[in-house]
């Protein structure tokens, strides 16, 4: 009888666990290591689209100052 | 009818396996534990069970699972170089026939332990893992608890659902592995998410741990007892109150004496004077005889070498006559004594080279739980508050284990092997969220946004600079 009681009692929390993990996503796949690779990413993004625009800033500020400069030299050798 | 349950549980789980591969991992632990196939009398003894369950753990593991974070740890290397050296020894065996079948599950057990971190790759998992170590165990110890409890125990009376006295099923293994899980039930009490942290979860694990200190009791098994002496002052590191801790565990003690059976105390009288029981009295001798044969085979013999040994000592045995007592040293010879200790199984059957491979890898697992533990202890964060506590449940696990392993051949017991593999499963993640960490500070140190802020203060900074 004790034996049937223990056996009945292992094997239904098992049966439990075993049902209530195969709900579980974070089984497969690691909340906290899948948030650290997320920011990761993320930054990797933000480092790569804020590299494009830094570097289209700079083109722009280039092509502003030369623009500026072409006007002033046109002033100077004006009429 | 029991074979049917057993076999609806284990269908049940490989029918939710299809889901989520991992758990015909768990299926392979709870088969290699519990051994239905041994409980049940009828159909489920025809059926293959561990090596469907093994199967399915390995086959789903190599197509369905993700392998993220894969990788082969020293460890590991360990175990695979413990596992062909066994394989070397025995196609050298002094005795072939049982050194064969030794290494029949030998292998298995060093094959799953090799295999079971590859798996064990997220938080879920290695609790998961832990889970059904603790509750398959449970279904074993609750019964015998309650069996002694009752009133059945006594030394080699009382009866498992296997009784034939070998791996999980033997009283002394079976002691010394609940009294090495005891930390763990603990932990679930604290940061089990499979079932919460309740009152429920903290009474069941409080009955728990009595069962698994009534197994010694219960068996009579004097590796036991030890093994409680020696989890007892570990935890003396961890408690916060050690006067009560200590004073609490002797009130428990002394509480407990009049209960025990006058049997008890004569086989636990044995631990000091090991001359008075042959079982204690051999291993001296089988020792001696293991020290002399390393010497003459630095290589090991193969499995059950002891099977060679044969020697004559002087044994005390007590005659009552009336109210007399007379004690008369009689000689006893004694032939294929086992070694009674997993130090001196190694250096028997694997000599030193394999003696130095366990060691080291048990060895490793305390230090690396060691230095988990102090890297993760000052966290609270939920999601890694749950790491230091497991390292030390799984440090703990492996110093009881050794303990008892000292006064039993238990060299290759699957269940420490995996405990094995969790320490390597809880390592390797670790590892894992420590390189994650390091690439993110890296990415920051790189970011646009890092260098502007740099930038910004250097250049609020420079001011101060010139006027410092």
């Amino acid at each position: 009888m004790i034996d049937y009681f223990a056996l009945a009692l292992g094997h239904g929390l098992m049966a439990f666990a075993l049902l209530h993990l195969v709900m579980r996503e974070s089984l497969d796949a690691d909340p906290l290591l899948g948030r650290l690779k997320d920011t990761l990413e993320q930054r990797r993004k933000e480092a790569s689209v804020a590299g494009r625009n830094a570097r289209r800033r700079e083109a722009e500020l280039e092509a502003e100052a030369r623009d500026g400069q072409i006007l002033r030299s046109g002033e100077e050798n004006g009429p | 009818m029991l074979d049917l349950v057993f076999l609806a549980f284990i269908g049940y789980v490989l029918l939710l396996g299809l889901r989520r591969p991992f758990l015909w991992v768990l299926l392979y632990v709870y088969i290699d534990i519990i051994a239905p196939q041994r409980i049940g009398y009828a159909i489920i003894q025809s059926i293959p069970v561990s090596l469907i369950a093994f199967g399915a753990a390995f086959g789903g593991w190599l197509l369905l699972d993700r392998k993220e974070g894969f990788r082969f740890s020293l460890r590991q290397g360990l175990i695979l170089a413990l596992l062909l050296y066994c394989w070397w020894t025995t196609g050298n065996a002094d005795f072939p026939e049982n050194a064969a079948t030794k290494w029949d599950w030998v292998w298995k057990a060093l094959l799953f332990a090799l295999f079971l971190p590859f798996t064990l790759t997220t938080r879920a998992r290695l609790e998961a893992l832990a889970l059904i170590l603790v509750l398959s165990i449970a279904t074993i110890v609750i019964g015998t608890g309650m069996k002694t409890v009752l009133g059945g125990g006594g030394y080699e009376n009382l009866k498992f659902f296997v009784n034939d006295n070998s791996g999980i099923y033997e009283s002394s293994t079976l002691a010394t592995v609940a009294i090495a899980l005891t930390p763990m039930i603990w932990w679930f009490t604290r940061f089990g998410t499979i079932f919460k942290p309740q009152w429920p979860v903290t009474l069941f694990a409080v009955l728990l741990i009595f069962a698994c200190l009534m197994v010694p009791i219960g068996t009579e098994a004097r590796t036991g007892l030890v093994c409680i002496a020696v989890l007892g002052m570990l935890l003396l590191r961890y408690v916060k109150r050690r006067v009560l801790f200590v004073a609490g565990g002797a009130v428990l003690g002394l509480t407990a004496l009049p209960f025990l059976p006058p049997s008890y105390y004569e086989r636990m009288a044995t631990i000091a004077e090991p001359g008075g029981d042959e079982s204690a009295s051999t291993r001296v001798a089988v020792w001696n005889w293991t020290l002399e044969y390393a010497q003459e085979n630095p290589f090991g013999g193969g499995f059950d070498a002891y099977r060679g040994n044969k020697f004559t000592y002087e044994m005390p045995v007590k005659q009552e006559v009336g109210n007399t007592t007379s004690v008369e040293f009689r000689e006893v010879t004694d032939e294929a004594r086992a070694y009674h200790s997993a130090i001196f199984e190694l250096l028997g059957e694997q000599g030193y080279p394999g003696l130095a491979i366990w060691l080291l890898l048990h060895g490793l697992g305390v230090w690396q739980m060691e230095r988990v533990r102090r890297r993760w202890k000052d966290k609270d964060d939920e999601a890694e508050a749950w790491i230091a506590p497991f390292a030390t449940a799984l440090q703990l696990a492996s110093l009881v284990y050794i303990t008892g392993a000292l006064f039993q051949g238990i060299a290759y017991q699957p269940v420490m092997l995996m405990i094995i593999g969790l320490q390597i499963g809880l390592h390797n993640y670790c590892k894992r969220l420590d390189s994650e960490r390091a690439k993110l500070a890296h990415s920051e140190r790189l970011s646009p946004a890092t260098e502007r802020a740099r930038k910004r203060a250097g250049k609020t900074q420079s001011p101060n600079a010139v006027t410092a």
